[in-house]
């Protein structure tokens, strides 16, 4: 439907010489078990998956970690400076 | 009827198979080894290439198992499903990687566009319905696709472009018009 509704301009190519294949040909492509194991892999919960094999999680978890290091790194310098200036005014 | 014609027993079977199939993903399996021919065919019709119709068609069917939950039955068989699928598949491929879509012209299909136009079939007349529908817009050469040289019903064509089977007759007559027209110019 979605190739109905947008009048799009593909690019198209025509043959007439069509080759047909063989069953062999076809059937050599064929493989469940590869279908089931990808089908696993996409329906997997995602906290069944170790952290490492995604990459998404992985790096939004990364960026929330370095988010976290910048926001103590900011504070600690602030009462580091606020520390420094109350000893330059009792000195 | 058709090759692709389903009986309503065949229509129930095939239901009996999704419904197992709902229950546990392994029951795909009846459903994969019926299907996988058909819809590795229809792909490679329209790539002309061994590797990338299998890439295609493991797409399919991931896809269709992993939404097969959502599959009711509302008049459209499972294959149509299947080859909606399909067919979106295909057409996603090409559109993101802009490259050429493949029309496989069969010339019994040619000569049963021409019989529709009430046509002479001299090889001249052949020939001119042919350069012809090369002037035709994509969403046009999809219907005529589907219907003449893949000899689909104007049901089926219909449930796979997703539009219902009268629209879909009235669409491919308003084509065959236009043809006519284009090979006048």
């Amino acid at each position: 439907m979605i190739a109905m509704k947008n009048k799009q301009k593909d690019a198209l190519k025509f043959k007439t010489d069509n080759k047909q294949l063989s069953d062999e040909q076809i059937d050599k492509h064929k493989n469940f078990n590869k279908l089931m194991h990808e089908y696993q892999a996409a329906t997997k919960p995602l906290y069944k998956t170790p952290l490492y094999k995604n990459k998404k999680v992985f790096l939004v978890v990364l960026l929330i970690l370095l988010i976290i290091f910048v926001i103590i790194e900011t504070i600690q310098t602030e009462e580091n400076n606020t520390a420094i200036q109350n000893t330059e005014q009792k000195k | 009827m058709n090759q692709h014609h389903q009986s309503d027993k065949d229509i129930q079977l095939e239901l009996q198979q999704v419904n197992a199939a709902k229950e546990n993903p392994r029951h795909f399996n009846v459903l994969y080894e019926k299907y996988f021919k058909s819809i590795y065919v229809f792909i490679y019709r329209r790539t002309n290439n061994e590797e990338l119709t299998a890439d295609i068609t493991s797409h399919v069917f991931l896809k269709a198992l992993i939404n097969i939950k959502k599959y009711k039955y509302k008049g459209v068989p499972f294959s149509g499903w299947l080859f909606r699928i399909a067919f979106n598949e295909v057409n996603m491929y090409f559109r993101k990687n802009k490259t050429n879509r493949i029309v496989s012209i069969e010339q019994s299909g040619i000569l049963q566009i021409a019989q529709e136009a009430e046509m002479t079939d001299n090889t001249e007349a052949l020939q001119s319905m042919t350069n012809a529908l090369k002037k035709l817009d994509s969403d046009d050469i999809h219907l005529i696709e589907l219907r003449f040289f893949e000899k689909r019903s104007f049901a089926e064509v219909g449930e796979i472009i997703g539009i219902t089977e009268n629209n879909a007759k009235v669409k491919i007559y308003r084509i065959i018009d236009k043809l006519k027209r284009l090979m006048k110019m």
